[in-house]
């Protein structure tokens, strides 16, 4: 009976640790597969026209003659938005209008002159062209559609009078029979409200398809490129047929969501069919192709995090953890060395101890505002620099930030290289730190190695550490370790907290993720290696 | 023997592990180019005195000494003695084989690099010398880059001794270099004890008293940190003076 309960016992034990194995593969995989999933999104997706436009002009990528065929293409269906838009917004803008009419009046009288008419004859037709204008104007400015009528056909009673007949003031007359056509669909007392609306629509279809071409190239790189990817476009495509407003029924009540087809605030207008235009033509409009943009991880980002790749990222991540092990490697090894030599007994080394434990545990931001205190403000002016973050500071943060990971880390591996070897290397009359360098280090090297692991990982993907102590989010690559420089994982957290940011390019901040999180899988990949050979080594084979 | 002047001398020596005795009150002479074996149950100190020889218990914290003990007339716990001229002189091997984790020859290699050897031919030429020296260099010489932890037990204890060889001490000291090795291997180590006395002063801890009668010239008996007797081996064997030895080599011992 009792063997029969500790097989039982036994076999459950086996399975428990089987199971909890399997969890944790499971874990790994529920958080790992769907972040790498979707960091690949950055690499691999479906490109607009506008993606293979920018990758020409900002990285002269691609095939010119294929893109310039596919632009013509598209823009057969892109001008007739362009075209409806601008003809409804002439409508309802009557400042513009009015401003039409102005100009008009001014070149009609420089025609006069042009033509020797003067006296009487140039009063009359001055003034009776000023009269026609300031209907015009009149007209513009009114919703009543009664009086625009009866005031239009005032005008164009002039139309046919032989004083005007082949003058510029005919301009007049087609921009009264212009008006007061496209009018007839148009509610004109809404005329404020379709502007606004308009404006609204218009930007979004600038996000979506890029700047109007026939508007001068904007400044900002962003600006002059639409949506360079499907799920983009689609997301965009959304917010153009889709009004969402918050409203609330009475005060006091929670504000709720409703959401609206964009096409009815233009309904009856001209507008209006255009929705359903670019819902159907979105294909035509923006050429989508797959695209495999490998390119990712050796491009600089062009501007900010909107195009481009992560490059700059990639570097200073690397950097920046190198450099905090340079720091990191000699102070934690030699402070084990004093640590493990020592007997545990001694109050200094016990306060120590301690001191390293608490240090261990202490919120990383924290060591953040220690090394904006400590390193940017007292040590780089002390030591003559200019009181700015930059890479030197930062790593030097992130090696106070490690520094017990890798101290408990190499004392383990200290303490645990056999005391025979010590004995043997003293008996043959070397010195402690002969000892130590040529027997103690190599032996205990697996240990360390294990430590350096655990502190890349950790300094890699540290971010309030490095927040105020040497990270940017956008500027050059820098030059020297007395600059600050970019990294994935304040590159990533910068996406985040840019509100709009994240939502126009999640997959960057994916992209920046999964890269944080390959470059720390190489890095240990490479530590591992590294350990398997020298432990190899030391057991003989 | 004793027209020999003494190379390790100890007169009242006494050794603390803090409050704790480890020996006391040791006088005896140990002749150059012999083998002096000490024998003794577990405990009884024959571990502490060898390894107060070349100062090697320093490592422990708390240790006092009383008394004097000799090296080639040099006190060792003098507070001038230079730790790694005695160590270079007094060579030791331990119980367990204990190679560094390097190369063959690198471990033969490591305490003349200590004094400053840094010719590869005359390097080559020390460890061939010495692994010669330690009977191993016909079973290594074609894999002297090989790590010293692939070869077997009994191997890596030559290597051992050829790497304690090589600094060319006057006294060797083995604290139970068999104990760990199998009877071949054993058997071995003891040819070689036996070779090398020609020229080394050896002094060997053993709990093997068939080893003891087969490889030494004068044995110590010490019992509970006292020598309770030291003459040549055979005398201690077949003839001890005290009752305490007799009881001990005959295995009554309690």
């Amino acid at each position: 009976m009792r063997f029969f309960i500790r097989h039982i016992t036994d076999k459950i034990f086996t399975i428990l640790t089987v199971l909890s194995v399997i969890m944790l593969v499971a874990i790994l995989a529920v958080i790992l597969v769907p972040m790498l999933r979707k960091g690949l999104s950055a690499i691999v997706f479906n490109g607009t026209i506008e993606f293979r436009k920018m990758q020409l002009d900002l990285f002269s990528r691609g095939d010119i003659d294929e893109l310039k065929n596919e632009d013509i293409r598209s823009r057969l269906y892109r001008n007739k938005i362009y075209e409806t838009i601008e003809s409804f917004k002439q409508n309802i803008d009557s400042e513009t209008l009015s401003d039409k009419a102005g100009v008009i009046y001014r070149n009609f009288g420089k025609e006069l002159q042009r033509k020797n008419i003067k006296g009487a004859e140039y009063q009359k037709l001055r003034s009776l062209s000023r009269e026609l204008r300031d209907k015009l104007q009149a007209v513009f400015k009114s919703s009543d559609k009664k009086f625009i009528q009866e005031n239009i056909s005032d005008v164009l009673k002039f139309k046919n009078d032989i004083a005007f007949k082949d003058t510029s003031i005919d301009g007049l007359f087609v921009l009264a029979e212009d008006f007061a056509s496209d009018i007839e669909h148009i509610d004109l007392s809404r005329r404020q409200q379709y502007a606004a609306s308009l404006k609204e629509l218009e930007n979004i279809i600038t996000k979506l398809l890029g700047p109007n071409p026939s508007l001068p190239v904007p400044a900002l790189k962003m600006d002059r490129y639409g949506a360079t990817r499907r799920d983009i476009a689609e997301k965009l495509l959304n917010r153009l047929l889709w009004l969402e407003q918050w409203q609330q029924d009475s005060p006091g009540k929670p504000m709720k969501r409703v959401i609206t087809p964009r096409a009815e605030l233009f309904a009856g207008t001209e507008i209006e069919p255009l929705f359903n235009y670019i819902r159907e033509n979105l294909d035509e409009i923006l050429v989508f192709k797959p695209a495999f943009y490998w390119q990712y991880f050796i491009d600089d980002s062009t501007p900010g995090h909107y195009f481009g790749g992560v490059w700059p990222e990639i570097l200073g991540t690397v950097f920046l953890t190198l450099a905090a092990m340079i720091f990191v490697f000699p102070i934690g090894i030699i402070s084990a060395a004093y640590l493990a030599q020592c007997q545990s007994d001694n109050l200094i080394i016990k306060i120590i101890r301690m001191a390293i434990n608490t240090l261990a545990g202490v919120p990383s931001i924290v060591f953040g505002l220690f090394g904006l205190a400590f390193f940017v403000l007292y040590l780089m002016p002390l030591f003559g620099g200019p009181s700015k973050p930059c890479i030197l500071t930062a790593a030097l943060t992130l090696a106070v930030l490690t520094l017990p990971v890798m101290i408990r880390a190499s004392e383990e591996a200290i303490r645990s290289v056999p005391q025979s070897y010590v004995e043997a290397s003293l008996g043959l009359g070397a010195g402690k730190l002969t000892t130590f360098i040529s027997v103690i280090l190599p032996a205990a090297m697996p240990g360390i190695l294990t430590g350096i692991i655990l502190s890349v990982s950790r300094v890699a993907g540290e971010t309030a550490p490095i927040l105020f102590t040497g990270a940017i989010a956008f500027g050059p690559t820098p030059k020297s370790i007395f600059d600050p420089t970019r990294t994935l994982s304040y590159g990533s957290y910068d996406i985040a907290i840019g509100d709009k940011l994240a939502a126009l390019v999640p997959h960057n901040q994916y992209g920046m993720v999964a890269t944080l999180i390959m470059l720390v899988f190489c890095l240990n990949i490479a530590a591992i290696i590294m350990r398997a050979k020298i432990s190899r080594k030391l057991k003989g084979h | 023997m004793s027209d020999k002047k003494a190379i390790i001398k100890s007169e009242n020596f006494c050794f603390y592990y803090g409050s704790k005795i480890g020996v006391k009150n040791i006088s005896m002479e140990i002749y150059p180019k012999s083998v002096t074996a000490i024998i003794g149950p577990s405990g009884c100190g024959k571990s502490t005195f060898l390894r107060s020889i070349n100062r090697i218990n320093d490592l422990i914290a708390n240790i006092k000494t009383k008394g004097v003990l000799l090296v080639k007339g040099h006190n060792v716990y003098d507070k001038n003695t230079n730790l790694v001229n005695l160590r270079q002189q007094v060579g030791m091997v331990f119980q367990k084989p204990n190679p560094f984790p390097k190369s063959i020859f690198d471990n033969v290699a490591y305490g003349p690099r200590l004094q400053g050897v840094k010719k590869r031919s005359y390097l080559q030429q020390i460890v061939e010398e010495k692994l010669k020296a330690a009977a191993l260099w016909g079973e290594v010489k074609d894999e002297l880059n090989k790590s010293a932890l692939a070869l077997s037990g009994g191997q890596q204890q030559r290597l051992c001794i050829a790497r304690a060889l090589a600094t060319n001490p006057d006294i060797l000291l083995m604290d139970e270099p068999c104990s760990a090795l199998d009877p071949i291997a054993t058997g071995k180590i003891e040819d070689l004890i036996d070779k090398l006395q020609t020229d080394y002063t050896i002094v060997i801890v053993t709990h093997n008293m068939q080893q003891a009668a087969r490889v030494s010239e004068r044995t110590a008996f010490f019992c509970l940190g006292e020598l309770i007797e030291y003459d040549s081996t055979v005398k201690i064997f077949r003839n001890p003076a005290k009752k305490q030895t007799e009881d001990y080599v005959t295995g009554r011992f309690g």
